[in-house]
């Protein structure tokens, strides 16, 4: 998945650059592409759709007689995938206008130039943007591209998720001014983002936290395609971002499907009353559920009863930040090592922020 | 193929959106947002496909050095992963029939595990006047949390639909009607459950059979179970899986 990103943008669309002298084929296409190719595509697109719900309507309905366990990894994994598909297809759409539609730098250019007020000011973008995490991620993509740092990025998605009316307004609803546990999620998402985002930013060579594929799409970014229509462009873009993120989505709900299955819940359920366990606890469930950061809030409710509120912060600050299908998005975009990085320190941070909610407490 | 994804992804969300069936999947809140979603998506797929020909069968880039061995192979197993991907998705988003989760992972994560917090010392005058037929699994599981009285559970029986699950302190003698509840998606179903004093009840049901259970809410005659309180049945029957099998 990870060179078609670069493909597509050399091969698919027919870019006036020096490329396209040096390929005949895009040569070719490029004056080839009138309608009658475009009609067939489009044919072929109605066929495969057709063909898709043939399959799904003249599939047996029947019940399941197999194993259970493999019934529910599949429930499970299909279930993070419907539920995630319409925020990233979302986030794809925020992606494109941002990269296509928004004119070049308007949004950049407007950020401070400090790198730490930029960072801080980028923590507050989920306001403007009231996505959950799975569709920051093509969206933070769509910012790189146009110009956005490493460390900026990651501090967008370390912070957005939480930063966001839809979250706040959950949370408050869930636990209202309860134990601190709201003023907590907010403030200790907004500080760590922005740490973590100094981190990155201290690093020698931020470029290399980046999969080659995705600088390389950075690199071509750089030359503005301004002569190919933006309609094509924004059809160029939805088709490389879902190329690198659904791959990545379908692989990220299977393992998250198949760790559900494996693990047992009563197992973290029985570390709930102590300071740091239910912190620790509580930071693996929310890595393993892979659940909304704009309902995550009523999902914990249940569990207030038998977990200290540090645990419960933690929860609510670890997930939106990280869990199963959000690396698995990320790693479209940044190494494992930076992937690693990142994981560590955003953990190490929460179980400061937690251990200190419940001895605060 | 993310364009190919895509379609899978819309087709089969379409499709259980219009057969009533995303429920099985995501909180109802959801449902209309996720099927405007996937409409978009689709046109938007649609036009990219015209838009953006021949994406996959063209791997070559130029400006690149010509590629070695070792690219060649990776370029290879790269596009195996893909189609696998496809493969299993078009498996499990059209072929497969849409399911529950079983008994099985209600018995993982523990009924009861998780109950709601009290949040009410008065629980009876909430009670009073409520219509206590229409209380789902949930809402009796929540107000014995909350200490309904004994009173109250007296002159009011249970009438409540749920799958089977073993007791796991008392699997002799004590089974729980479960319902899943559902916050976001099927992922953070939580299992709750009333329990149903019945010895030998393994012998004419199976965990995961759906069954209708009628009558009053007593103290649990049951000395190894942890619930405190436990339906005397009058009646278990057996019923159809509900089409809204979870509880909100």
């Amino acid at each position: 998945m990870g060179s078609t990103i670069f493909d597509a943008d050399e091969d698919s669309l027919p870019v006036p650059d020096a490329s396209a002298t040096f390929n005949p084929r895009i040569r070719r296409d490029a004056q080839r592409g009138g309608r009658g190719s475009r009609r067939g595509w489009l044919v072929l697109a109605v066929i495969l759709i057709a063909a898709f719900f043939g399959l799904r309507m003249f599939s047996p309905a029947g019940d399941w007689d197999t194993a259970s366990v493999l019934q529910d990894f599949f429930t499970l994994s299909i279930s993070v995938v419907v539920e995630s598909l319409p925020f990233v297809f979302l986030g794809i759409l925020l992606s494109t206008v941002v990269q296509v539609w928004l004119p070049s730098g308007l949004l950049l250019r407007r950020l401070p130039r400090a790198p730490v007020l930029r960072r801080l000011v980028l923590s507050l973008l989920g306001v403007l943007f009231p996505v959950c995490e799975c569709g920051n991620m093509p969206l933070a993509r769509g910012l790189m591209l146009r110009g956005l740092t490493v460390s900026d990025s990651v501090t967008f998605l370390l912070a957005a998720p939480i930063l966001n009316p839809v979250t706040i307004i959950t949370t408050y609803q869930a636990f209202g001014w309860e134990d601190g546990i709201l003023v907590s999620r907010v403030l200790g998402g907004f500080v760590i983002a922005n740490l973590v985002g100094a981190v990155v930013a201290a690093h020698p060579s931020p470029d290399r936290l980046l999969t080659p594929s995705f600088q390389a799409a950075c690199d071509v970014a750089g030359h503005a395609h301004a002569s190919v229509s933006r309609i094509r462009r924004s059809a160029g873009a939805f088709a490389e971002e879902t190329s690198a993120m659904l791959p990545a989505l379908f692989v990220g709900s299977a393992i998250a499907g198949a760790i559900q299955v494996g693990v047992h819940r009563d197992l973290l359920s029985s570390l709930g009353s102590n300071p740091l366990l239910s912190v620790v606890a509580l930071l693996v469930l929310a890595f393993v559920v892979s659940i909304c950061s704009n309902v995550d809030a009523f999902f914990v409710l249940s569990l207030g009863s038998t977990f200290m509120p540090g645990g419960i912060v933690a929860f609510l600050v670890f997930g939106p930040m990280i869990d199963i299908k959000m690396l698995s998005l990320m790693r479209t975009t940044y190494t494992a090592r930076a992937l690693v990085l990142i994981t560590a320190l955003v953990a190490l941070c929460v179980i400061v922020l937690g251990l200190g909610v419940n001895l605060g407490a | 193929m993310g364009l190919i994804l895509s379609l899978i992804g819309i087709v089969a969300t379409v499709w259980l959106g219009f057969t009533g069936r995303l429920g099985l999947y995501i909180h109802p809140r959801y449902t209309v947002f996720t099927l405007i979603m996937a409409l978009l998506a689709g046109v938007i797929a649609v036009i990219a496909f015209t838009v953006v020909p021949g994406k996959d069968d063209e791997h070559g880039h130029d400006d690149a050095p010509p590629p070695t061995r070792r690219g060649r192979v990776l370029r290879r197993g790269k596009t195996a992963g893909l189609v696998a991907i496809v493969v299993v998705a078009m498996f499990a988003l059209l072929v497969l029939p849409p399911s529950t989760l079983s008994a099985a992972t209600a018995q993982e994560r523990t009924v009861n595990a998780a109950a709601p917090a009290p949040n009410s010392s008065s629980i009876d005058s909430i009670l009073t006047g409520a219509d206590t037929s229409t209380f789902t699994v949930k809402d009796w599981s929540l107000y014995l949390r909350m200490g309904a009285s004994d009173d109250f559970l007296a002159s009011h029986p249970a009438e409540v639909v749920g799958f089977v699950s073993a007791d796991p302190d008392d699997p002799q003698n004590v089974f729980y009607v479960t319902r899943f509840t559902i916050t976001c998606c099927a992922v953070d179903a939580t299992p709750i459950g009333l329990a149903v004093y019945l010895p030998g009840w393994s012998d004419r049901y199976h965990e995961g059979d759906w069954v209708s259970v009628n009558g009053s809410i007593v103290a649990n005659p049951s000395s190894s179970s942890a619930e405190p309180f436990a339906i005397a049945p009058s009646q278990v029957s057996p019923v159809a899986e509900p089409p809204e099998p979870y509880v909100y």
